[in-house]
């Protein structure tokens, strides 16, 4: 007997697939030749090759979002920009992950983002662990030049897990896609279009008592300080302070 | 896996619009009460059923009047002076879009685009198209709705 020929079952799921050795695809990230597996997003093969592209609502292992669109890269040959977390790659794909254009672009959706956020870093919880800002930091987005109006919700704290305030939200519906997955029973939704949409719980209603378990997932992932977990009097604030370069 | 992870919608999500549709002819709007036996009984959160209603602006979560005004707020409009159109309404009226008059006569309300760009400004009462409007004509055609 011969050995069996593996080759014919390549894409296919079988019994011995992990037997298979995938075919690799080769693509050029930044002027580097590198291969990946295929079924791979562009953003994941070009963490996989050390190069780190920012994102505010990427969550490993889950459904890709494509909300916050910090991920765009240049592809050779598209019209646009594509948001590398949701884009697959494909064989002698080019790309450029830190063009001058695409610089641009992050800074300019970090800028809108921050332009309609509430300037309260200084007495947020979560300043010193908030992505939104660190990201801000490393793309060297000062004062924001836009000057857009503000979203302004009361702070939800009636939950004793979870405190709720929407004026910080950055729509990148990581909660939603966290709590989809973790429990049974989602909690979050959004809602309402355009410059008025929200992340909403129940029929737009403040979290209630016993909204919510106690899983916390949404609570970690959360890129700014719109969910948070409520702190007890004399407790620090959450991690070290953030020092912004500069 | 990418595609491999990406389901398609159940059929119960995809009748979702239809029935959030009929609910609002039925009953006028899509109250509280609607949503959560929609969401019993197409086994979807009442957040999701919420979510979608909020979208579309057919759709109202609170009871409108006898005739319903929807001025168009979509970039072809605002540019062709839609903002002048609904302060004409509001003057007239003495209400503000969302809002409804004390006699339940007339709700004033804004929608996203209508497709009636080339006649911009636009407005729907009762589904009749009101075209090229002026602050002017206004006055007439609310007259005409009793």
């Amino acid at each position: 007997m011969c050995a069996p020929d593996h080759s014919k079952n390549i894409n296919r799921v079988g019994l011995f697939s992990y037997l298979i050795v995938e075919k690799k695809i080769s693509l050029n990230i930044n002027g580097i030749n590198v291969s990946a597996r295929p079924g791979l997003t562009i953003l994941e093969a070009a963490r996989e090759n050390g190069i780190d592209i920012p994102t505010l609502c990427h969550i490993p292992d889950l459904l890709p979002i494509g909300a916050c669109r910090l991920c765009v890269v240049e592809v050779a040959g598209s019209r646009t920009l594509v948001g590398s977390c949701h884009t697959p790659i494909a064989e002698g794909m080019v790309i450029q992950t830190h063009s001058p254009k695409v610089i641009a672009t992050r800074r300019v959706l970090v800028e809108l983002m921050l332009a309609s956020h509430p300037d309260a870093c200084l007495i947020c919880d979560k300043a010193n662990i908030c992505e939104l800002r660190r990201i801000a930091a490393d793309l060297e987005v000062g004062l924001p030049r836009f000057r857009a109006r503000k979203h302004y919700f009361p702070v939800e704290d009636e939950n004793d897990r979870m405190v709720r305030d929407m004026s910080k939200c950055v729509q990148c519906r990581r909660c939603v896609m966290a709590c989809k997955s973790q429990s049974g029973q989602p909690l979050f939704s959004m809602a309402y279009r355009g410059f008025d949409s929200k992340v909403i719980y129940g029929n737009d209603q403040p979290l209630d008592r016993d909204a919510c378990r106690d899983c916390d997932a949404c609570i970690e992932i959360c890129p700014s300080g719109a969910l948070r977990k409520p702190r007890k009097p004399g407790e620090e604030r959450a991690d070290k302070a953030l020092f912004i370069k500069g | 896996m990418t595609s491999k992870r990406v389901k398609k919608p159940s059929q119960e999500r995809a009748e979702l619009v239809e029935r959030l549709k009929e609910a609002q002819r039925h009953h006028g709007c899509v109250s509280e009460e609607v949503i959560a036996a929609l969401a019993e009984s197409l086994a979807i959160p009442v957040h999701e059923v919420y979510g979608v209603a909020s979208f579309y602006s057919f759709l109202t979560t609170r009871p409108l009047g006898r005739n319903v005004i929807l001025v168009c707020k979509s970039l072809p409009c605002h540019l062709k002076g839609a903002e002048m159109i609904m302060e004409a309404v509001a003057k007239e009226l003495g209400i503000g879009p969302g809002e409804t008059t004390a006699d339940g006569r007339f709700s004033f309300e804004l929608t996203n685009c209508i497709g009636l760009c080339d006649h911009a400004p636009a407005m729907l009462i009762n589904q009749d198209p009101h075209l090229d409007l002026t602050p002017e004509k206004i006055k007439q055609i609310l007259k005409s709705y009793k």
